[in-house]
């Protein structure tokens, strides 16, 4: 049987780059960024106490919940994975492209790989997409109407708000620059069936994504896109995001840089995985939540 | 013969790749079913059925929906940005131990069977199936505050839900509990 939510909330790293690149980033938002990784600790923040016996009974009752596959919050957490191994698949393609441009023998491969753009702004919709699939399983449709749903999406873009900056930087503004968001619609419109079929996440989600085939994805993708972007625009402007600004950010935390912002939006995306890592996070929050209502 | 015998040998090994491939691939994570404690959802009240039955919130305060699903329903109660309290509606049906801490309760709300769950937690209990429950957030509510937003809550209305039977095993040990009762 496959790890609960709450034990792999408990396998997170407390330090390595992931870390420390989320930490980097957690300076641009308002409000202190913790490296939760303690289920306990989680827990009694939630509940508001620290009685062993209570935070033993939600515990129980957040792993019958989190074993339910019918409940979803295993289901989020795979979707994560699934995005996870495609972009450090993704990564590890560009690395070796930029790397195999300077070696003959190795500048075959190079022109084979797909444009980086194109490839990014794939990654980029599928993660957005995820996001929005992982929300529904994970909350649910919350609310009577569309309004309700709309204010409950914005309270989770208010809570995650470290995961979404880390999003918009590591995957928008420093790898397709700081006019990332408005390019976005153009360069998904050049992403055809055969480079969506290639991307390993899509592989993992195209059983959970509405429609049937890959045009139809491709639509839905587009907008969920959409529909983010909204949001998204309203995010970097408020907090006056751009790729200079991430790249300080994560010089007071990873140490100097000297590349340019797409090679270190590479590297990030081949040796961090702030997806994963936060999404695990708040996929826990709103599971231990529960629980405790439910004990 | 020896063709034979290479077909064969060709069978059993697709027949035990096949079934090597249906033990050892987590086929079962994306299989419909998998619900809380096996209880069948069609025994649990969905989820939406508990929205309306929510306070309302008090002028400067906004009542977000977080969590929808079945048998639950939860809402933050937010004053601008900060989370006051959870809200939540849950049907026991998946959880009949959290129903046993109701029976050592001497207060009530509205006559329902009220208890305290650490310094920030207090539940109601209704038509002996609902729980009721305010969590305090940050700097919290006191008990009083706590109670108010219990009994903001549609009560009657949620006393009044149509709920399906309760799963068998469950309904046999409140049968039980009754006969302890009685004796």
């Amino acid at each position: 049987m496959s790890a609960t939510v709450l034990e792999r909330l408990e396998r997170l790293p407390r330090r390595n780059l992931t870390v420390l690149a989320l930490r980097g980033i957690s300076t641009l938002v308002p409000g202190e960024w913790r490296n939760l990784t303690s289920a306990d600790a989680l827990i009694s923040e939630v509940i508001g106490s620290d009685d062993p016996g209570l935070i033993a009974q939600v515990r129980a009752r957040a792993d019958l919940l989190s074993r339910a596959r019918h409940e979803g919050y295993g289901r989020a957490l795979s979707l994560y994975d699934a995005v996870d191994r495609s972009q450090r698949a993704g990564g590890g393609l560009r690395l070796l492209a930029s790397v195999g441009g300077g070696v003959p023998l190795l500048r075959r491969v190079a022109d084979l790989t797909p444009s980086s753009d194109t490839l990014q702004a794939a990654d980029l919709g599928l993660k957005v997409t995820a996001e929005l699939l992982a929300f529904t399983q994970v909350n649910g449709l919350p609310g009577d109407s569309f309004g309700d749903f709309a204010a409950s999406l914005a309270e989770y873009g208010s809570e995650a708000r470290v995961r979404m900056a880390a999003l918009v930087c590591f995957d928008a503004l420093l790898p397709l620059g700081d006019l990332a968001l408005q390019r976005l619609d153009e360069l998904l419109g050049r992403v055809g069936q055969r480079e969506l079929r290639e991307l390993p996440a899509y592989r993992g989600m195209a059983s959970l994504i509405p429609g049937r085939g890959e045009q139809a994805h491709l639509g839905f993708i587009r907008r969920g896109v959409d529909t983010w972007l909204g949001w998204a625009g309203g995010f970097v402007s408020g907090l006056g995001l751009s790729g200079q600004k991430a790249v300080q950010a994560l010089e007071t935390s990873l140490g100097p840089w000297q590349g340019r912002f797409e090679q270190l939006a590479t590297f990030l995306d081949v040796f961090t995985d702030t997806y994963r890592h936060t999404g695990t996070q708040a996929v826990a929050r709103r599971l231990v939540e529960r629980a405790a209502a439910e004990i | 013969m020896a063709r034979l015998i290479r077909w064969g040998l060709g069978l059993l090994l697709a027949g035990a790749l096949l079934i090597a491939a249906l033990l050892l691939l987590p086929l079962g994570e994306w299989l419909p079913g998998g619900t809380v404690g096996e209880v069948p959802t069609s025994a649990v009240v969905n989820g939406t059925a508990f929205n309306r039955l929510f306070p309302a919130a008090e002028p400067g305060e906004q009542l977000v929906f977080t969590q929808e699903k079945r048998g639950f329903s939860q809402a933050r109660l937010k004053q601008g940005e900060a989370t006051l309290a959870l809200l939540a509606i849950a049907d026991t049906a998946t959880a009949p131990e959290a129903r046993q801490k109701f029976d050592a309760s001497a207060e009530t709300i509205a006559g329902w069977p009220l208890v305290e769950q650490g310094p920030q937690a207090s539940a109601l209990l209704v038509a002996e199936r609902f729980q009721v429950k305010v969590i305090g957030q940050g700097t919290g509510l006191d008990e009083l505050q706590r109670h108010e937003l219990l009994g903001a809550f549609d009560l009657q209305g949620l006393a009044a839900l149509q709920a399906p039977a309760l799963p068998q095993r469950q309904a046999g040990g409140r049968a039980l509990n009754r006969a302890a009762e009685d004796a």
